[in-house]
């Protein structure tokens, strides 16, 4: 199994560090997935009531100047590893001024991912920071359990308003409520509401776009109850990620 | 008895001190002397020290005058005066908003009521009294010949920041290895460490770097982390750039600033490495019954309570260290010592006595066992002449700051 990959661009590094911030935030360890085009954070939190599972998906050509892989074997051409996602998110903190970040799969008595790099000091003489981040190789017959979610049939689909806006609605229902309904319909309306035995507080939105979804437009509204907190994490880390 | 006055910007920097020396322990000692006032710490397990020497230029007014004792032995008396950091600390803490409202500073002492009295004379004609209760124990005191030590590093704080960030509060010890040609902070290899969960990281940086490198000697050093962390954020404070003196391992090591107002030293204890190497001079053994009881003799005649600590806490700790190779050592009831370099430093308090290498006992079994060296402490006493007739030099031994200027070669904290 081998893996190496270099990073130069410094917009492509900012992303990738917020990538991996929005992971520590979410879960304690995460899975990176590594195949010859893509990278993924998988998070699977099969937690009894509800919880949160991701699956991120990063083009490799987009964030790597330079990126080879050699996965388990030729017909299983991945690599599967799990790490604790703070200490990756943590390493790439110390990388913000970097010229060159470079990540490999090693083996220092026992798997890591190396990331060294290239730091360019205010007296410009080069500095070089490494990180050596202990992982756990995931054997072949697990990796079923980490593959891309099917996600089912919708039978809605609705643009999310500006997310900064409905994440600061969402903080201040969440002092109210630990549940959220959201009802959406195919007209691009949208609904947040809370209930309790007090009060009752709905916003409306209006005007979202509908994705398409080759179904007829249909008055009906669909309903789901969620976790508020969860999703409050979950608007945040998004909004942190990528909103600049 | 003390009485100094300061504006609101010296407070400031006389605050990050005391945060400072709050990292190395719970309990600060206010020493003031006609050098200047001196603010100590030491940590239980005695393998930290730090100090802060005001010199009286800083303070808008100071004042110091000593009650002389008329005994036999023409003894000065010091302020022998220790605070408890969290009475301390609290009032010392907003620093900017200090720096701010607060015109004028005093700070002086009762001994007559072992009360220290501090007043901010705030705008708007507030004011703010604090009486901080002392408890009267003879502060300590190192020496250090930290113009001896073979290697020799000035560098700017803001360097030092960006290595720290490397490293997670959970990483307890750091190595600095350096050559000639560079200077590498790397997290330390613990055994006791599980090193499956934590992650090793390393930063080189080259000699242009530094204000001044001399390297004399090619060496790997590994301290404690935490007290590296309390010396860099009163360093910013001061904007002055730190000097680090350090030999090889298992000597302590000097994180020190020297400024025209202020003096800060830190000295902390590292690391030994295995005693394969018996031809040079890193002889940390503890020799215990006989250290133990030179310790006692020449300390008879100081101040007992910090002295009578000493011993006890040597028999007291001396025993269960030997087995610390074969079990990972309990990290949590050594945890009250304040620092995680109790697990190993148990007991090795050693004089490190340079010219008696040939005389210590080589440790049983010794062969995996990693030791810190601790510098022995001894308490701020006046009757010193007993002690510089000692055959040992020390490297560090009880001292009275006025008696050691007329001992030229070593300097004192």
């Amino acid at each position: 199994m081998k893996f190496r990959a270099k990073l130069v661009d410094a917009a492509c590094l900012n992303n990738f560090t917020r990538v991996s911030n929005m992971i520590a935030k979410l879960a304690k360890t995460c899975t990176l997935r590594i195949s010859p085009d893509k990278l993924n954070f998988v998070l699977s939190d099969k937690v009894a009531n509800g919880g949160v599972s991701m699956w991120c998906e990063l083009e490799q050509e987009n964030f790597f100047s330079e990126f080879q892989m050699e996965g388990v074997s030729a017909e299983n051409n991945a690599i599967y590893l799990e790490l604790t996602s703070e200490n990756l998110s943590r390493a790439l903190k110390t990388a913000q001024n970097a010229r060159a970040l470079k990540i490999k799969l090693t083996n220092k008595h026992f798997p890591c991912l190396t990331v060294s790099v290239d730091l360019l000091s205010v007296s410009s003489s080069s500095r070089v920071v490494t990180h050596d981040i202990p992982v756990k190789v995931i054997p072949r017959k697990l990796w079923k359990d980490l593959q891309e979610p099917t996600v089912p049939d919708a039978d809605v689909s609705i643009y999310l308003p500006v997310l900064k806006t409905m994440k600061s609605i969402v903080e201040k229902m969440k002092n109210i409520s630990n549940h959220l309904i959201i009802e959406a319909n195919l007209n691009g309306e949208l609904n947040l509401k809370i209930e309790t035995e007090l009060v009752c507080v709905t916003t409306h939105f209006k005007d979202l776009g509908n994705p398409p979804l080759g179904l007829p437009k249909l008055c009906w509204k669909n309903v789901v109850e969620v976790d508020i907190l969860i999703l409050f994490l979950i608007l945040e880390e998004m909004l942190s990620a990528f909103h600049r | 008895m003390l009485k100094c006055g300061m504006s609101g910007s010296q407070v400031k920097v006389f605050g990050k001190a005391i945060q400072a020396l709050s990292r190395i322990s719970d309990e600060l000692w206010l020493d003031p002397s006609e050098k200047g006032l001196a603010l100590r710490s030491v940590n239980s397990c005695r393998s930290a020290y730090g100090c802060v020497l005001f010199s009286p230029v800083f303070f808008q007014q100071y004042q110091w005058s000593t009650s002389v004792k008329t005994n036999d032995s023409d003894t000065i008396s010091n302020l022998n005066c220790k605070l408890g950091m969290k009475s301390i600390l609290p009032i010392f803490r907003c620093l900017n908003s200090l720096e701010r409202n607060v015109e004028k500073c005093k700070i002086f002492t009762r001994s007559d009521k072992c009360k220290v009295v501090i007043q901010f004379f705030c705008r708007h004609g507030i004011k703010r009294i604090h009486n901080v209760c002392f408890q009267e124990s003879q502060p300590l005191q190192v020496i250090f010949e930290k113009n001896m030590c073979s290697n020799t590093l000035v560098i700017q704080p803001r360097v030092l920041a960006e290595a720290i960030v490397l490293f997670t509060s959970s990483q307890e010890e750091v190595t600095l290895a350096v050559t000639p040609l560079n200077v590498c902070i790397k997290s330390a290899n613990e055994e006791s460490m599980d090193l499956t969960n934590s992650v090793y990281s390393e930063m080189f940086v080259g000699p242009d770097e530094f204000d001044f490198f001399q390297i004399g000697v090619d060496t790997e050093i590994t301290f404690c982390f935490k007290e590296l962390k309390g010396m860099l954020t009163f360093s910013e404070a001061t904007h002055a750039p730190i000097a680090i003196h350090f030999d090889f391992p298992g000597k302590p090591m000097a994180l020190s600033i020297d400024d025209m107002l202020l003096e800060a030293n830190f000295i902390l204890a590292t690391l030994a490495d295995e005693p394969s190497r018996a031809s040079s001079p890193q002889s940390l053994y503890l020799s215990q019954k006989r250290k133990r009881s030179e310790l006692i003799d020449s300390n008879s005649e100081a101040g007992k309570n910090v002295t009578s600590k000493d011993a006890e806490y040597i028999s007291r700790k001396a025993v269960p260290k030997r087995l610390y190779s074969e079990t990972r050592t309990n990290i949590s009831s050594l945890e009250n010592c304040g620092s995680p370099l109790t697990e190993r430093a148990n007991g090795d308090i050693s004089e490190v006595p340079e010219s008696s290498v040939s005389d210590t006992e080589e440790v049983p079994g010794s062969s995996y066992l990693r030791k810190f060296s601790c510098m022995f402490f001894g308490a701020v006493s006046s009757d010193q002449r007993e002690h510089f007739n000692h055959p040992f030099h020390s490297l560090a031994t009880a001292s009275d700051s006025e008696e050691d200027v007329n001992n030229g070669s070593f300097s004192t904290f």
